[in-house]
């Protein structure tokens, strides 16, 4: 699920003369990089990304650059009195958002760089937090479809309609802790749910279940709306990290794209006059 | 409406949105430690952006209403995030999905769908007038949440950035 380390290591400019020190500069640079591969994967900013990997590298005594495009993270490490620099790449952490795995990493620079951690210490606690366990999948599942039905309130639903909303939610997004378990494609992962949560739903609109059967129609797939790359999306183009914040927009108004289109397939395949 | 009225309306609001808000932060996984102030930060930024959009308080726009919201959640979030030893992004992105305009959202779609399934002028002219207004209004409400949930964390980076410390 996370990297490994350490992997690929391309020396810039080789000077065998001190054998030791190039192994240092190797192994700190693969775990610079394994970290901030980490730290993208689960949702980080850019900017954090980079403040946080820095602080490691200041602490550990290198000079370090940072390279983020969006699909991989290039990591250059250097000692002030030597003309050598060592870069390390990693492919993004393919890990999923986790705002605890976020919040563990941001922790583990600050304890390298306020309480010395020594370097094998350091690459230990990286290891343990690689292994931490996601949220429940029941406690994600019940709290996401009580979030929805509460969603749906906001949005003015009567109770049956926070009802149907609690339920549709409920199959949609088990269906999409199934078909992500199964390594199904993201895309049509959201395709299905969607397609699955709308036509639950659209039962109270077919049989006029309720008073607002239309806000629980709208608000059933509204899970599965990728809140979290919208935003890192805004907040990279504050700081100017263009390619990636444009990665991230793409990347969510295809899932959202895909969303929608899952909603109107539901609605053709029941007939209905599309709204 | 009554002041009563308004107050139990403005606690329902802020109680759905805390729900709502610490549900959709399970899914991107945020630490146990921080549900409550996620929730507490969503219920206060959502209740807010309630009373300014209420005719008979202020009746501000939707989009100014969750700019000024989003602004006050990023504030709270900058303060509350050390507390809880997590980022503030881990307390204002969960805060700030409940107010995000879904309606708004599926009504641009909807009218959309219509402009492709009417042909006639009329209908048509109604329906892309639909698709502009919820579109624009989507896209302008989304914008003022980030951008004001943001800018704290621009201001106070120190601050921002030294919460896991």
């Amino acid at each position: 699920m996370y990297p490994e380390m350490p992997k690929m290591i391309t020396p810039m400019m080789n000077n065998t003369d001190d054998a030791a020190d190039n192994a240092n500069l190797h192994l700190t640079a693969a775990f610079l990089a394994d970290y901030a591969s980490l730290l993208l994967g689960c949702g980080a900013t850019c900017i954090r990304t980079e403040k946080n990997t820095r602080r490691m590298a200041g602490a550990l005594g290198y000079g370090f650059d940072i390279t983020i495009l969006p699909t991989h993270v290039y990591v250059w490490i250097w000692r002030a009195d030597v003309a050598r620099r060592y870069m390390a790449v990693r492919k993004t952490a393919a890990c999923g958002i986790s705002f605890h795995l976020n919040a563990l990493l941001s922790r583990l620079s600050w304890e390298v760089a306020d309480n010395h951690l020594d370097f094998p210490t350091a690459v230990r606690r990286f290891k343990s937090i690689c292994d931490t366990p996601p949220t429940g999948k029941l406690e994600v599942l019940l709290l996401t479809s009580l979030a929805n039905a509460s969603f749906c309130r906001l949005f003015g639903g009567d109770v049956i309609a926070m009802l149907i909303v609690f339920f549709s939610t409920l199959l949609g997004y088990k269906l999409k802790q199934i078909m992500l378990e199964e390594g199904c494609d993201v895309r049509f992962t959201f395709l299905c749910a969607s397609f699955f949560s709308a036509t639950f739903s659209a039962g109270g609109h077919i049989f006029g279940i309720g008073n607002t059967p239309e806000i629980a129609l709208g608000t059933s797939v509204l899970y599965l709306i990728p809140g979290v790359p919208y935003m890192n999306a805004v907040s990279d183009v504050l700081y100017r990290h263009y390619l990636c914040a444009f990665s991230r927009f793409i990347d969510a108004a295809i899932l959202t794209a895909c969303l929608s289109a899952g909603l109107c397939a539901g609605m053709l395949i029941l007939g209905m006059k599309w709204f | 409406m009554t002041l009563n009225a308004i107050l139990i309306s403005v606690f329902e609001d802020g109680l759905f949105a805390a729900i709502a808000a610490i549900g959709f932060s399970s899914i991107s996984n945020t630490p146990r430690r921080a549900y409550f102030t996620c929730g507490l930060i969503a219920a206060i930024g959502h209740s807010i952006r309630y009373v300014l959009t209420l005719p008979d308080c202020t009746g501000m726009h939707i989009i100014l209403a969750s700019g000024m919201s989003s602004f006050a959640i990023g504030v709270l979030a900058v303060l509350l995030a050390s507390r809880i030893k997590c980022p503030a992004e881990v307390c204002f992105f969960p805060a700030l999905l409940p107010m995000i305009p879904g309606m708004y959202a599926y009504r641009t779609i909807e009218a959309l769908l219509s402009c492709l399934y009417y042909s006639q002028e009329e209908t048509f002219a109604y329906y892309f007038h639909q698709l502009a207004y919820n579109g624009l209004t989507c896209t302008f409400i989304v914008l003022s949440m980030v951008v004001g949930a943001t800018i704290p964390v621009f201001l106070f980076k120190k601050l921002s950035f030294t919460a896991t410390r």
